[in-house]
């Protein structure tokens, strides 16, 4: 009962906290591992089997999802965990009638995916993920000085094509307008007023502000990488 | 569609698409700075509405499908309308507001007899009427010469004239040249106001109006439309018998209408 009560404690304080999210899903790292190991019959191996992966982004949906009404948590986590096992599964047996990589290309060991043309240099690719990262790594900390987080970005994202037109609509006013990007910079502020302006109901950037801290800070200086990432949204258009 | 991993935490990764959407996926072993195809998606579980919201729709949609209910039980299910068909089995058909048998009875024993094994609910008035008759036929209550009434209860003078007309022409029209009937059209209402009311004079004078006669049906031109009291004979009968037999109506002489119209009978001539 008081260990009950413990985990709902946690529970709730991880609604919250992305930290404390992260620590919960650490702690019960036995628990998503033996769900796992449940469902495949056999113990997962961490960093290798995606399933245990799943597992634990069900894991991190049961705490965002939990109520009272919906009895103990660890019962509604397991139950989560294994439908989304199944459900995972059951996307991979479609794919399995793809050819893999892996299979054996003829009569050599080589594996199908060795006689293909390598199609990126690895070193290369290393060197791009690095400035990648140095870019988001940035970004990170500049949103920082704004209060906004990625994880705050990702939950006030628009869901609705409409809003996400919308929030694109702001940016490309305020792309054509540097002058508000450079007063966004200066004064850490959302010039939600100018921005309105383009035609965007201001409930609606309001709404999304995080979202659009992010947006337009990725539109200033400094973020080719991301920039280029998102070029179809900087141009205006979409992406297919 | 290509997506960039920004952010990993332990249970899940955060990716940016090409739309500029950030969106919560399973981190499937990823690192900050890669870019990966085919993610799987976090779910967001959809705010539900609250709980006053939701009890509100529930009860709106109980109130709707109670009135629809009400709706269809007067329209299709509530007797709105009854035809006594009296041959000398008597039968009584309840009717809903399209015309549609919804119960069947039978008012003495002959009329049970003749609905013993038939049932005809949901079908149209017509029809039950042309069954009964075939089966009163069948059955030995009816034969040349004999005689059908009906006796439409309907609560206004329209429908009481349109089911006459439809269920003359139809039964006419159904007995065509196989037997020799006199068909009656009565309104319900004054028939039994006719009965319950004691003769004017106190004494019988025989002016039952009504001389029915055997009639080929089809080719005595029935009148299309019923007439108040809408006995409708189109031709003279035996010698001596009124046709009537046993049918319900006294045989003391009096017609069972009242005369206070200065002799005029009723019926018309038609």
């Amino acid at each position: 009962m008081r260990e009950e009560h413990k985990i709902l404690q946690q529970v709730y304080a991880a609604k919250e906290d992305v930290q404390a999210a992260d620590q919960l899903i650490v702690a019960y790292m036995p628990f998503i591992k033996a769900e796992t190991g449940r469902f495949l019959r056999r113990m997962p191996v961490e960093g290798l089997d995606d399933e245990l992966s799943i597992a634990m982004i069900a894991f991190h949906e049961a705490i965002g999802g939990y109520s009272r009404a919906r009895g103990a948590f660890l019962n509604y986590a397991s139950l989560l965990i294994r439908s989304r096992l199944i459900d995972y599964s059951r996307r991979e047996q479609r794919h399995r009638r793809n050819l893999s990589l892996d299979a054996p290309a003829g009569e050599d060991d080589a594996a199908l995916g060795e006689t293909l043309a390598a199609e990126d240099d690895p070193h290369e690719e290393a060197v791009a993920r690095y400035a990648t990262r140095m870019e988001i790594e940035e970004l990170t900390r500049q949103m920082q000085a704004f209060g906004v987080s990625l994880h705050d970005v990702a939950d006030n994202c628009p869901k609705q094509q409409r809003t996400l037109e919308a929030c694109r609509k702001a940016l490309r006013h305020a792309q054509e307008n540097p002058e508000l990007l450079e007063a966004f910079l200066k004064t850490k502020k959302l010039p939600l007023g100018p921005l309105a302006a383009a035609g965007v109901e201001r409930k609606t950037l309001e709404r999304h502000r995080k979202y659009l801290v992010a947006l337009l800070l990725i539109a200033t200086n400094g973020y080719e990488i991301l920039r280029g990432h998102l070029r179809q949204v900087m141009k205006g258009g979409a992406a297919r | 569609m290509k997506y960039l991993v920004m952010e990993c935490h332990p249970g899940y990764a955060i990716l940016l698409d090409e739309e500029g959407r950030f969106r919560k996926a399973a981190n499937l072993h990823y690192k900050v700075g890669q870019t990966v195809r085919d993610p799987v998606w976090m779910r967001t579980e959809r705010r539900r509405p609250a709980r006053w919201v939701r009890s509100g729709i529930a009860a709106a949609a109980a109130c709707l499908l109670l009135f629809l209910g009400v709706q269809f039980y007067q329209g299709y299910l509530q007797p709105y309308s009854f035809i006594y068909l009296t041959i000398n089995p008597e039968v009584r058909m309840n009717l809903n507001r399209q015309g549609t048998v919804v119960g069947l009875a039978g008012t003495n024993a002959d009329g049970e007899a003749l609905l013993e094994g038939y049932d005809g609910r949901g079908k149209n008035k017509v029809t039950v009427a042309d069954e009964l008759i075939d089966r009163a036929i069948e059955m030995g209550f009816l034969s040349d010469g004999g005689r059908v009434s009906f006796s439409i209860d309907a609560p206004d003078e329209a429908l009481f004239q349109a089911y006459g007309t439809e269920l003359r022409t139809e039964v006419t029209e159904h007995l065509d040249g196989r037997i020799l009937v006199t068909l009656e059209i009565v309104d319900h209402d004054r028939a039994q106001e006719a009965l319950a009311r004691p003769s004017a004079s106190g004494t019988a004078t025989a002016t039952p109006a009504p001389t029915p006669t055997a009639i080929p049906t089809p080719t005595a031109t029935p009148s299309p439309e019923p007439t108040r009291p809408a006995n409708t004979p189109t031709a003279a009968p035996p010698a001596g018998d009124s046709g009537y037999g046993d049918s319900g109506y006294d045989d003391d002489g009096d017609s069972g209408y009242d005369d206070d119209d200065g002799g005029d009978s009723d019926y018309d001539d038609d």
